[in-house]
């Protein structure tokens, strides 16, 4: 039933709706944040987890978020991946104006858009590797038989073709790591982000989702990491420092 | 898609079940308590409604009797009832004549209980009833094989006598009744017919009766007293609208008839089917009150139960909904996965209440004289009130799991 309401292309409204309200052009990158701020009210307090962010990503590009622990690489993530709102300022994605969006809007969004890859993977406990696979596809209201068709590709692309019917339970950390990349990937999302990929992982099992990541860059997806690790970010193409909530640095790399 | 949704609410469904298999049994036992209470109030209702419709259409739906007293329900009548004079046969006899609104006059005795003997078999139970040939029109019963009683039988006070099945089943298991001599209270007596059968009432068959002439049953019994024996006059109205129009007219006649001054309230009593339905109506308008509240607190408790589980199911899986909403799940989404979730649970307990209400009520019907019977529709509104419970007690609970903010969720230890 809702997913009548997702089938429904809202792109068209979007884009106009971000027209009428862009005072300057839509952009033609990627994704385009102006002047984004996010503040959290503590009591009487106010924490404003990022001051003003405003930098363009553009299609193919392998970008690394660092900065100390509490300088907002989260929060800017969680606005990226559209799972969160800025308290001020214009947030687009292939043009269109999602800062604005409603609770539906913004679900379309991260379910067509967006792959979003957790430190702590957050797969479904007892669905199997498939299933959780599956799962961005059925919001979609892809078909079953296609949406078996389509998990069992993105699982095989980050070779776990042979441990489909497993449980999360039953995969290591690694392979953990691995379904949920498969996920993310699953709906082809224009950009795929990993907030600490590899931070519940051993250094091993990091390189090995690292290489994964260079090589899904290298097939053309486009790639926002944040990391706290130099050696995980020396990987990218670009380089992002953060410092309480704003950009300190943004540098090409290679 | 909205197939894919139930599909994976199913699959979340059992899942609760499983993982939680005594809460969900508690859960799903509520429900079923809610609806077998239901079910069984229902059928209770139904099982005597339907028994006396049955027995008001036996009884030929509309008649009024008239004896020297009302029938009291329960109560034994008072010693100023009991010593008015009687109505006798002359009464009737003036009634038929003068009656404009009578269809038949059928006036009868009564004997609670008679002895019939034939060969070495004998029962004590039947009705003894003396009887005009009237009283097959006035009752709507009919005598089935043979004949019944005549006006030469009448005239002649022979002894002679129409057999109710029951009667027929006690002495005549493998012979034909027809022509046999048996005895009535020590009396001999020719068999002259047998009645079409008329089924139970209450669990009480009413088919255990034998008939003989009016006459001749007052040839045997010149004095009697109620309530061993009464003598009623049961008339049957030309139409079901002349009912009113035909007690008011017997009661005029039968106040001239036994000289009751005007404005004194009558010595004798004149009472149609609508008091016996008013005191049904009475009778059932009260229990089904009580059993409604009986079954609405039961489906109460159960949905209470529903919504409790559902409640800690949203709990249990705010990271789970936080992990649905980041691969975009809407809120319509997470709302209809709960509901069903919810629904599922309850269904299951409809189901499981629905069975044990119809096997209750096929019990009741076998070894108690209490009629019941579930009615399919009984069984529609059952499915209908478990899914319905499922719904309103899942609705709060599933729109608290829908509107979780993704971040917060995923945030949830
Ligand atoms: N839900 C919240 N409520 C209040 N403050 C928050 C919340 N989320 C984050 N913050 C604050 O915002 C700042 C940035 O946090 P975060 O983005 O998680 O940093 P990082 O990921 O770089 O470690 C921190 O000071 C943190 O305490
Ligand atoms: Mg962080």
């Amino acid at each position: 039933m809702s997913n009548v309401i997702l089938a429904a292309p809202p792109q068209t409204a979007a884009l106009d709706h971000g027209d009428l309200l862009a005072h300057d052009a839509v952009p033609a990158s990627l994704i385009s944040m102006r002047d984004i701020w996010k503040t959290y009210q503590m009591g009487a307090e106010e924490v404003h987890a990022l001051r003003g962010v405003e930098f363009d990503v553009h299609k193919g590009e392998y970008l690394a978020i660092i900065g100390p622990s509490g300088s907002g690489k989260s929060t800017l993530m969680n606005l990226i991946g559209c799972l969160d709102t800025p308290t001020r300022g214009r947030y687009w994605i292939n043009g269109k104006l999602v800062s604005e969006m409603n609770d539906d809007e913004l679900a379309r969004i991260r379910n067509q858009e967006v792959g979003f890859v957790f430190q702590t993977f957050n797969l479904l406990a007892r669905a199997s590797a498939l299933h959780n696979v599956e799962l961005p596809l059925i919001y979609a209201g892809v078909g079953s038989a296609e949406r078996h068709e389509k998990a069992r590709q993105s699982l095989t692309a980050v070779d776990l073709a042979d441990r489909m019917m497993h449980r999360p339970n039953e995969l290591s950390g690694g392979q953990r790591q691995r379904v949920a990349i498969a996920r993310a990937l699953v709906n082809h999302p224009s950009i795929l982000l990993a907030d600490e990929p590899t931070g519940a992982l051993d250094s091993a099992t990091s390189h090995e989702i690292m290489n994964l990541f260079e090589r899904l860059h290298a097939e053309g997806n486009t790639i926002i990491v944040v990391t706290h690790e130099p050696d995980i970010a020396a990987r990218a193409h670009r380089i992002i420092s953060i410092r309480d909530g704003h950009i300190e640095r943004d540098e090409r790399t290679k | 898609m909205f197939f894919d949704d139930l599909k994976e609410s199913a699959a979340m469904a059992v899942d609760t079940l499983r993982a939680n298999k005594l809460r969900s049994s508690l859960t799903i036992l509520g429900v079923a308590i809610g609806v077998i209470t239901v079910t069984f109030m229902v059928s209770i209702i139904q099982g005597l409604n339907r028994a006396f419709a049955e027995q008001i259409e036996a009884l030929g739906s509309n008649t009024v009797w008239a004896s020297k007293f009302d029938p009291s329900f329960g109560r034994p009548p008072s010693s100023e009832n009991l010593h008015r004079k009687d109505l006798t046969v002359a009464d009737a006899e003036a009634i038929r004549r003068e009656s404009q609104f009578a269809l038949s006059v059928s006036p009868l005795y009564r004997q609670l209980a008679a002895t019939l003997r034939y060969a070495d078999k004998q029962t004590e139970t039947p009705i003894l009833f003396g009887v005009t040939p009237y009283y097959e029109m006035t009752h709507s019963s009919y005598v089935g094989r043979g004949r019944f009683i005549s006006d030469a039988d009448l005239a002649n006070a022979s002894n002679v006598c129409v057999l109710g099945v029951d009667a027929v089943r006690a002495l005549f298991p493998f012979e034909e009744p027809l022509d046999k001599e048996l005895k009535i209270d020590g009396k001999p007596f020719r068999v002259i017919g047998v009645m079409e059968p008329l089924g139970n009432f209450f669990g009480q068959s009413r088919d255990n009766s034998v008939f003989m002439p009016l006459t001749t049953f007052e040839k045997y019994h010149p004095d009697y007293t109620p309530p061993e024996i009464v003598f009623v006059i049961v008339l049957r109205p030309k139409t079901r609208a002349d009912v009113a129009a035909l007690v008011d007219e017997i009661t005029d006649i039968l106040r001239r008839r036994r000289r009751v001054p005007a404005g004194a309230p009558p010595n004798f009593g004149v009472s149609t089917q609508d008091s016996l339905l008013d005191f049904y109506n009475q009778l059932t308008g009260a229990t089904a009150l009580v059993l409604t509240a009986v079954s609405f607190v039961a489906l109460m408790i159960g949905g209470i139960g529903v919504m409790n589980i559902m409640l800690v199911s949203v709990t249990e899986r705010t990271r789970e909904i936080g992990i649905r909403k980041a691969v975009g799940a809407t809120r319509a989404n997470i709302l209809w996965q709960f509901l069903i979730e919810a629904v599922v649970l309850t269904a299951i307990g409809g189901a499981v209440g629905l069975a044990v209400g119809e096997a209750a009520s096929l019990l009741m019907n076998r070894y108690s004289p209490l009629p019941a019977f579930v009615p399919l529709w009984a069984v529609v509104v059952g499915l209908g009130i478990s899914a319905a419970v499922g719904i309103i007690f899942g609705l709060w609970p599933a729109w608290k799991a829908a509107r979780l903010d993704p971040i917060e969720a995923l945030r949830y230890e």
